[in-house]
C-alpha cells in the first residue's frame, strides 16, 4: 500500500473539543475514524473516544494484515463502540447516555468501504472534484431530498444540527449507511470529516484545494479557513484526508510511504488525544521488538539460510 | 550545541556469540564493527546507537537513554527493523547479506557478511582522477545489478554514494548501508532526520520527497560516476537548483572517456527527475550497449585541441 495522510482536530471558538480522530494501518489495510461527540449531551468527546478507540482496537486484532470482510467489519465495530457508550453510561450511572456521530472507511487492496451514522462525512475526491460523499443523517438532508429547501437554505435551518442516527442513543440502535465497494484510483482523496469543516466550506472547493498539492499542507490550510470564516464561535472541526498513491487497475510504481516492510502482523496507530498538539506516541513493547526481531531472523532463515 | 559521540564497545569484548575486534565506523545512528563469530569467520555488526537519543560512555556497556527520548529511540528502532526486513528479504551478491539479528545491551545488533576490500571512496581518493571507462563500466554494471534487486523489492536506497559501494579484492562491488531506505515510511519524525549526503542526494531529497522514486538514486549513481571521474562529490543538488555550476561530464573529460559514458553521466544528473533514466534497467541498457572508448593518446597541444573542436564542429 501507498498513501499519504495528515489528521488534525481544532477546537475552534468552543469550550472544548469533543471531536475524535484516528488513523491506523497495518501492511495491508488501512482503518480511518472520524467521531463528533454531541455537544447537547453530557461527555460527548468520551462517546467519540470510545468510538475512535473501539474501531481501533478491533482493527489492531483483525488486520493481520487483512481484514476478512470490511463492511462487516465497520458494521460490527460501530455496533461494539454504541455498546460500549451505553456500557459506559450504565456503570458511571449517567442520566443520559453521551452520543456521538461516526465515519470510518477502511482502504486494502486499493478498494475503498466506509460506513457513517450521523453527519459527519466522507467525500471521495478524483480530479478535483467530490466523486462520492456520504448522506448525513439529518432532518434537513431529507428535506432537501424531498425537495422542501436548497442547499442554501439548509445552511442556516434552525434544525440543521439535528441527526437523526447517533452511537449512544439508549432509544435506538445506531442506523449505519455503508457505501459499495469503491476502486480507488492514484491520486484519489478520502476526506473524513466533522461538520465544523463540511459546514463552513463546500466539497467542491475543498477538492479543487486537495488535488495534486502536499495534503501536509493543504489540509491545515483549510482548517484554517474554515475556522477564520467560522468565526469566534465556531464548532470544533476535524478531517483525516489520505492521498491513496495506488491504482486498482494498473501496477504500481515505486514513489512515497510504502507498508511493504511492515511486519505481518504490525500496525501502526495515530490519534490525538486532546487539541492540537498531538505529539508524537510510539507504543513500540518489548514484544514486539522480539516479534520484529524473530520475523527478521526467519526471513534470513528463509531468504540468507547459512551456507 | 555540539552532539556529544558514543563511545564504542571495547575491543575483545565478547556479544553473544561474536568477540569484537574493532570498530570500522561511527555514524550519528549506529556504529559499525568488525568481529569474529564462533567459528572464527569475520563478520560487520551494526549497532543501533542514535547519539542524539542514547549515550555510552566511555568503559560502559549500556547506553543510557533519557526518559524523555525512550519514545523517540524506541521509534529509531522500529527504523533499524525496517533496515534489517528490507535486507533480510534480498539476496543478491551485490547486495550486502544479513546473517544474523540480535538484542542486546539495551539495544539491538545487525550481523552482516565482512569481505576484505574497500569503498568506492577509498578507490576514488587513490586514484584521483585517473580511474579507467572500463573500471567504471564494470563496477557500476554490476552494482546496478544490486540497485534493481532493490528496487524490484519496493525499496530505495536513497543514500547511494561511493562510500556506501564497497569492493571487494576482485572489484566486484556490494551495496551497503540501507539505514536511508527507511525514509520511503516515515518522513514525520522531527528528531530523526531524513538523512542524505549532500552531493549525491537528489534533488527530490531536498523538495519534494512525494517525487522520491527510482530516478532518485539514479541520480545518485550518476553523482557516483562523476566523483569518479572528478575525484570528488560534485556541486549539492539543492546549490544546483539556485545556481547550477556544475559543469556537464561531456564538457568536462570531452575526449578522455567515451561519449556515450560522459551523456549518461549527464544524463543520471538531470536536475528534472522525469528526464533521468527512470529505471536502472533504462541505465544498465545504456551503459552495457556496445561502444568503444577512444584509443588512449597523448596529451595534445593546444593547437590540436583547438583544431579538434574546430573539426568537431564542422562535421556538426
Amino acid at each position: 500500500m501507498r498513501f499519504t495522510i495528515y489528521q488534525e482536530s481544532r477546537q475552534g471558538g468552543r469550550a472544548n473539543n469533543e471531536d475524535r480522530i484516528a488513523y491506523c494501518y497495518s501492511r495491508d489495510a488501512l482503518l480511518m475514524v472520524v467521531a463528533d461527540g454531541m455537544g447537547g449531551h453530557f461527555y460527548g468527546e468520551i462517546a467519540a473516544q470510545i468510538a475512535v478507540q473501539t474501531l481501533t482496537d478491533n482493527f489492531q486484532h483483525e488486520a493481520t494484515p487483512t481484514i476478512d470482510d470490511p463492511f462487516r467489519f465497520l458494521q460490527k465495530g460501530i455496533t461494539n463502540a454504541h455498546h460500549a457508550i451505553l456500557d459506559y453510561s450504565a456503570k458511571h450511572r449517567l442520566q443520559e447516555s453521551p452520543r456521538t456521530t461516526c465515519v470510518a472507511c477502511i482502504v486494502q487492496d486499493n478498494i475503498a468501504y466506509w460506513a457513517h451514522a450521523g453527519d459527519s462525512r466522507l467525500y471521495l475526491m478524483r480530479g478535483g472534484k467530490v466523486a462520492a460523499q456520504t448522506r448525513d443523517h439529518s432532518r434537513v438532508r431529507l428535506l432537501i431530498e424531498e425537495g422542501v429547501i436548497n442547499e442554501a437554505q439548509a445552511a442556516r435551518h434552525p434544525d440543521r444540527n439535528k441527526i437523526y442516527s447517533c452511537l449512544g442513543s439508549i432509544d435506538q440502535p445506531p442506523e449505519l449507511d455503508f457505501s459499495r465497494k469503491t476502486l480507488l484510483e492514484k491520486g484519489d482523496v478520502l476526506l473524513l470529516c466533522t461538520d465544523g469543516l463540511w459546514g463552513v466550506l463546500s466539497g467542491e472547493m475543498m477538492a479543487v484545494a486537495l488535488k495534486g498539492s502536499n495534503l501536509m499542507n493543504a489540509v491545515p490550510m483549510l482548517l484554517a479557513q474554515a475556522e477564520t470564516k467560522a468565526g469566534a464561535h465556531g464548532d470544533n472541526l476535524s478531517a483525516v484526508a489520505v492521498r491513496w498513491e495506488e491504482s486498482y487497475h494498473e501496477e504500481e510504481n515505486l514513489t512515497s510511504i510504502s507498508t511493504q516492510t511492515m511486519a505481518l502482523n504490525e500496525v501502526t496507530t495515530r490519534f490525538d488525544e486532546f487539541g492540537r498538539n498531538p505529539g508524537y506516541k510510539t507504543d513500540l513493547s518489548d514484544d514486539e521488538i522480539e516479534k520484529a526481531i524473530e520475523e527478521i531472523r526467519a526471513a534470513i532463515e528463509k531468504y540468507n539460510p547459512k551456507k | 550545541m555540539a552532539q556529544q559521540a558514543n563511545h564504542a564497545l571495547p575491543n575483545g569484548y565478547q556479544l553473544e556469540e561474536y568477540l569484537i575486534e574493532r570498530q570500522l565506523s561511527l555514524g550519528g545512528f549506529s556504529i559499525v564493527y568488525l568481529a569474529n563469530d564462533s567459528r572464527g569467520r569475520q563478520v560487520a555488526i551494526k549497532e543501533y546507537l542514535p547519539n542524539s537519543l542514547a549515550l555510552r560512555g566511555e568503559g560502559e556497556i549500556c547506553p543510557v537513554i533519557s526518559p524523555e527520548h525512550q519514545g523517540a529511540f524506541r521509534y529509531g528502532m522500529k527504523c533499524f527493523f525496517e533496515e534489517g526486513r528490507a535486507l533480510a528479504r534480498l539476496s543478491h551478491p551485490n547486495v550486502i547479506r544479513v546473517l544474523n539479528f540480535f538484542r542486546a545491551n539495551e539495544t539491538v545488533y545487525m550481523v552482516m557478511e565482512y569481505e576484505h576490500g574497500r569503498t568506492l571512496q577509498e578507490f576514488i581518493q587513490k586514484h584521483q582522477g585517473h580511474i579507467s571507462e572500463r573500471f567504471i563500466r564494470g563496477v557500476f554494471t554490476r552494482m546496478l545489478n544490486g540497485l534493481r534487486e532493490v528496487h524490484a523489492h519496493k525499496l530505495l536506497h536513497l543514500d547511494l554514494k561511493p562510500s556506501n559501494i564497497y569492493l571487494r579484492t576482485d572489484n566486484t562491488p556490494v551495496l551497503i548501508d540501507f539505514g536511508a531506505a527507511r525514509q520511503t515510511l516515515a518522513t514525520d519524525q522531527p528528531i530523526l532526520k531524513p538523512m542524505y549526503t549532500p552531493g549525491f542526494a537528489s534533488p527530490e531529497h531536498y523538495t519534494s520527497r512525494k517525487d522520491l522514486g527510482p530516478w532518485s538514486d539514479i541520480y545518485s549513481v550518476g553523482a557516483a560516476m562523476y566523483a569518479c571521474l572528478s575525484g570528488g562529490a560534485p556541486q549539492a543538488a539543492d546549490d544546483r537548483l539556485k545556481k547550477n555550476l556544475l559543469t556537464p561530464a561531456i564538457e568536462r573529460w570531452n575526449g578522455q572517456y567515451s561519449d556515450r559514458l560522459l551523456e549518461i553521466i549527464d544524463w543520471c544528473l538531470s536536475l528534472d527527475h522525469l528526464e533521468r533514466p527512470q529505471s536502472v534497467f533504462a541505465l544498465q541498457k545504456a551503459l552495457v550497449a556496445a561502444v568503444t572508448p577512444p584509443p588512449p593518446k597523448a596529451e595534445p597541444n593546444w593547437l590540436e585541441r583547438v583544431m579538434g573542436k574546430l573539426k568537431k564542429s564542422a562535421v556538426k
